[in-house]
């Protein structure tokens, strides 16, 4: 503030000083310096100072946060004015001389040392070196040679600091840091640069957010052979599993990876094989033979072959259908007899729900499959195979064996008929070619069971003659129970069906045998 | 649920960007290495393909497997008012045989990544978390190690946080003032809008960069 106030009092005494010496100094001064606008200036500045501190004291008071940009901003400016201020006076300062109004103990000591014009003993030793130190060559050179060097010497010094402040100014331009006030200029990417950017982050942010462009197409995702470490015991490695691209499509490979218990995979689950082959259902069938399904009871109980219970149904019918196919296949190489009782206890134990639209016929298929087995039985030795299957009878709660009651009597060449229109024409034809009717039921269902499709359709092939024969001869059950000496007489009602069922099935073989095996009942009971 | 915001930077301002993080954090980094599976499957149930991530972290000795399901994100006048992405997320830690699993459930591949880069873990009202990865594409399934970046030259940051129905105003409040603090270097926005560089990057990866620091005229 003692700048401020000799400022001021400079002020003060030249305006005094105007009037008595008017013309010469204020010209001059006034065209270098307008000493009113510099008081104002110094006014004003004095007065932003002391509203920051007001601000900063209110900060303090209260503990709020200052706003840093903005205190900053002020300070900035103050320091601006300021600088121009005494940038002006600078270009004036000869012209006045600065001493305080009064001397009191504070200005007593200093105030001689301050207006005398002599250096001081240190300064005039400095002083006293550096001129030897500039004039060390050309001492005895005529002062006009000796100011030329001197000015020479000025020129390069001020050429070099001209050269090192452009070197310091482009440094600061290239790394943005701007000029000293404030960066006016802020640095921004040019056009092409930043679409460029923009194009890139789009995609980057695709890429990481949705997998845009990540998706390996179809033949490209193959399982490599060599997996990472995280992999290798996760992913089935290998066994040529393959991962579709087309979404929406479940990987084939991965529903034959969770049945593939019997060792084969499906071409599709639950189409029939039209053609036979022999070689498969051969091994099939030992297979079948020898390993029960995962699901059913015990095999050697036949009551337990009915009560499978609901819920494992579903997954039977597959396994079933698996091995049906193989069985299938088989079948048409085994006894009639043989596949009748095969084809009865798989149809037993595959009950379908898509056929249980028929309620009203249970009591009557009862009796039906009950002669049937009788029948067989009496082809057999075994008793007890006839007493085990006549109670699995008794205990079959399913609707399939409505289907059986379709075949009493002799009116079922209707039924034939739509049977063999269906697509498993073999296994009806082959049905056709055995010995017994009922035998035609289970291998119709058995083989409509097979898809789903078909189910409803079969289901409702077999209802609409069954309503008739049902509704028209509900007696005809009762006589094939007691009758089961006759049945040979029934039998030979069809016997012209085996005949055309041989036209129908060339590939057959000769299901006229009578031969009965009963290591093949076992095997058939091991079966289920 | 979890806030979440992304942003991107150049690849060679990353190193700034640690330093920075470093020094706002004030816990040591965590690398990160992370195979990121994302499956999809047929819709089976409703009209959407449900989609699951599986995150393998191949950072440690031995790998660990995170499932991850990404639900909506908040919607509404409010949710377009705040700068976070609110969203709701389902994260489980899981064994090994996770991608067998659900490959049997039916679910198939659809895209895998692998994000290599850095994480900051702390707590500033909530947890957040600060990942600044490179994310890269693999030529072949399962390939990683011939991942190559999606884009070279930049990086993806993101900042996350977790969230409840209750706290997420200030979960969010807190991300923001955290990404304040980035502004020199990097400008972070909601995963779907795109924010281009910062203009004052370089300057800022440069101060942060020199031993000395800051500008002194």
């Amino acid at each position: 503030m003692a700048s401020m106030e000799g400022v001021m009092g400079a002020q003060d005494q030249t305006q005094v000083q105007q009037q008595p010496r008017v013309e010469k100094l204020n010209l001059a001064v006034q065209q270098q310096l307008n000493l009113e606008s510099v008081k104002t200036r110094a006014i004003g500045l004095y007065k932003a100072i002391s509203r920051i501190l007001e601000d900063f004291d209110a900060i303090a008071r209260t503990n709020a946060i200052p706003k840093w940009q903005d205190i900053l901003g002020q300070f900035s400016m103050v320091n601006l004015e300021l600088f121009n201020i005494v940038e002006d006076i600078k270009k004036v300062s000869k012209a006045f001389v600065v001493h305080p109004r009064n001397v009191n103990a504070e200005n007593a000591t200093i105030l001689p040392v301050m207006l005398s014009s002599k250096l001081l003993p240190e300064m005039e030793a400095e002083d006293s070196t550096k001129r030897e130190q500039l004039l060390i060559g050309m001492q005895n050179l005529p002062i006009s040679a000796q100011i030329e060097k001197l000015k020479t010497r000025i020129d390069m010094i001020g050429a070099a600091c001209e050269s090192a402040e452009k070197v310091i100014a482009d440094a600061r331009k290239a790394y943005g840091l701007g000029t000293r006030q404030a960066p006016t200029i802020v640095p921004t990417l040019d056009k092409v640069q930043a679409a460029k950017i923009q194009e890139q982050e789009n995609s980057l942010r695709a890429a990481a957010n949705f997998g845009e462009g990540l998706r390996l197409p179809g033949e490209q995702r193959h399982i490599p052979s060599s997996l990472p470490m995280h992999l290798v015991d996760v992913l089935p490695a290998g066994d040529g599993a393959h991962i579709t691209d087309t979404s929406g499509m479940y990987p084939k490979n991965a529903p034959s990876n969770s049945i593939n218990s019997q060792g084969t995979i499906p071409q599709s689950l639950g189409r029939s094989v039209p053609s036979p082959s022999a070689a498969t259902g051969a091994t099939s069938f030992d297979n079948t033979t020898t390993s029960p399904l995962p699901y059913a009871n015990s095999p050697r109980s036949g009551t337990n072959m009915m009560n499978t219970p609901s819920p494992q149904q579903q997954a039977q019918v597959a396994q079933q259908q698996q091995q049906q196919q193989q069985q299938r296949q088989k079948i048409m190489q085994l006894l009639p007899h043989q596949q009748q009782l095969l084809a009865q206890q798989q149809f037993r134990q595959s009950p379908t729900p898509g056929l249980g639209q028929v309620h009203g016929q249970h009591q009557m298929q009862f009796s039906q499959p009950l002669a049937h087995q009788q029948f067989q039985n009496r082809q057999l030795q075994s008793g007890h195979v006839q007493h085990s299957i006549g109670q699995s009878q008794l205990n079959q709660g399913n609707q399939l064996r409505t289907h059986l009651s379709q075949f009493t009597g002799t009116a079922n060449s209707t039924l034939f008929n739509t049977a063999q229109t269906s697509p498993n024409s073999q296994m009806i034809s082959n049905i056709s070619a055995t010995m017994s009717s009922q035998s035609h039921l289970p291998r119709v269902q058995f083989g409509l069971s097979g898809g789903h499709a078909q189910r409803s359709h079969a289901s409702q092939i077999l209802n609409d003659p069954m309503f008739n024969m049902g509704v028209g001869n509900p007696s005809n059950m009762m006589p094939m129970q007691q009758q089961q000496q006759q049945q040979h007489g029934v039998q030979s009602g069809f016997g012209n069906m085996p005949g055309n069922a041989q036209n129908l099935q060339p590939g057959s073989v000769a299901l006229q045998n009578a031969s009965q095996n009963p290591n093949f009942q076992q095997r058939q009971q091991g079966q289920q | 649920m979890e806030c979440v915001v992304q942003g991107i930077i150049k690849t060679q301002h990353v190193e700034a960007l640690e330093i920075l993080l470093q020094g706002l954090c004030g816990v040591p980094k965590e690398s990160l290495r992370i195979h990121e599976l994302c499956l999809k499957s047929a819709p089976v149930l409703g009209v959407v393909a449900s989609e699951v991530r599986l995150l393998c972290d191949l950072e440690q000795p031995e790998p660990t497997w995170t499932v991850r399901h990404v639900g909506g994100a908040m919607r509404g006048a409010g949710a377009e008012q705040i700068s976070v992405l609110v969203r709701t997320v389902v994260e489980s830690k899981a064994s090994k045989n996770v991608l067998r699993l659900f490959y049997a459930l039916g679910y198939k591949l659809d895209h895998e990544l692998l994000r290599v880069g850095f994480a900051f873990h702390f707590q500033r009202v909530a947890r957040i978390t600060v990942t600044v990865t490179s994310v890269d594409k693999m030529p072949k399934l399962y390939a990683i190690d011939d991942a190559v970046p999606v884009m070279p030259g930049i990086q993806l940051v993101e900042v996350t946080a977790p969230a409840s129905s209750e706290n997420y105003t200030e979960v969010v409040a807190a991300i923001s003032s955290f990404c304040e603090y980035l502004a020199p270097l990097l400008h972070l926005s909601k995963p779907g809008v795109a924010t281009g560089v910062v203009p004052t990057a370089v300057a800022a990866a440069a101060s942060l960069m020199s031993s000395g620091g800051g500008k002194s005229f």
